[in-house]
């Protein structure tokens, strides 16, 4: 068989992807841990003393817990499967991608197994993160000594 | 099925934010007239603003304000206007303008209490707590 023809047959026999539903299905599983997120936002505000301005940091911790949970008791893998980016994308994700490594890599002792290895997806979200932010931090400082901007 | 119900929740997600009438509410131990009539005129003069509680208590003044939906990112720029508006008006009080939920939240609770004392004391501590950063 020609590598054209294995080609046009296997275009033929897989089904196609059905990209408008895996949206759909992602943007609405999202948009409800966003709403969760949100929920858990207005908790902290009424019942604790957190304005909008300080409100992230523990909505942000909570959010991760609650996906750690979660995916601890392999739970979240079944929502992956199900919403994709959805449920990657908001910072429960993150959760997610902590735990699972440490899960993966518990055989391997402690110290290099889930020490070594918790970070290896993560890892590069908390780099970006600072890098950015340091890089940010920088430039604001530089307009704001210039006078451009206030802090 | 599944389209009806899709039918049936876009309108309501679409009308979710309409409704136009301003709640205005204004806490005041001397019940001044004037100054009720002088807040409202502020804020209702305001169009991005749909809700206020102003409350007035020994030489401090406290307004908690809602922006519209979509308009939080026009949060500072509202606070500012309307903070330079209530200090041409009230000048003998100490004014803080915030378009902060906490801040709304803990003045329309504070609109039922009765005792000066502890209204003093939580617009202190709201004021200490609208500075916080972190």
């Amino acid at each position: 068989m020609e590598q054209e023809q294995y080609k046009n047959l296997e275009q033929q026999i897989t089904p196609p992807t059905p990209y408008m539903k895996n949206a759909l299905i992602a943007f609405f599983v999202g948009g409800i841990i966003c709403t969760i997120g949100h929920a858990i936002t207005y908790f902290y505000i009424i019942f604790f003393d957190f304005t909008e301005k300080t409100v992230g940091n523990p909505t942000v911790s909570t959010m991760i817990f609650l996906s750690m949970l979660l995916t601890g008791f392999g739970l979240y893998k079944k929502l992956g499967q199900f919403a994709g980016a959805g449920s990657a994308v908001p910072v429960t994700g993150f959760g997610n991608a902590v735990i699972s490594a440490a899960i993966e890599h518990r055989t391997e002792g402690v110290v290099l197994g889930i020490g070594g290895n918790i970070f290896k997806l993560a890892g590069s979200v908390i780099l970006f993160g600072v890098a950015s932010a340091f890089f940010v931090a920088l430039i604001k400082l530089i307009l704001v000594t210039i006078g451009v901007v206030q802090w | 099925m599944k389209k009806m119900a899709f039918f049936f929740f876009v309108p309501l997600l679409l009308t979710g934010c309409s409704g136009n009438e301003k709640t205005i509410e204004v806490y005041d131990v001397l019940d001044d007239a004037q100054k009720r009539v002088e807040v409202r005129e502020v804020l209702d003069s305001n169009e991005d603003v749909y809700s206020g509680t102003a409350i007035f208590v020994d030489q401090q003044l406290l307004v908690a304000v809602q922006a519209k939906p979509w308009l939080d990112y026009k949060k500072e720029k509202i606070e500012k206007e309307l903070t330079k508006q209530f200090e041409e008006r009230f000048t003998e009080f100490d004014v803080l303008v915030s378009a902060d939920y906490k801040l709304f939240w803990e003045a329309n609770k504070l609109m039922e209490e009765k005792d000066q004392q502890k209204v003093n004391d939580k617009v202190k501590k709201l004021k200490e707590l609208e500075k916080e950063e972190t």
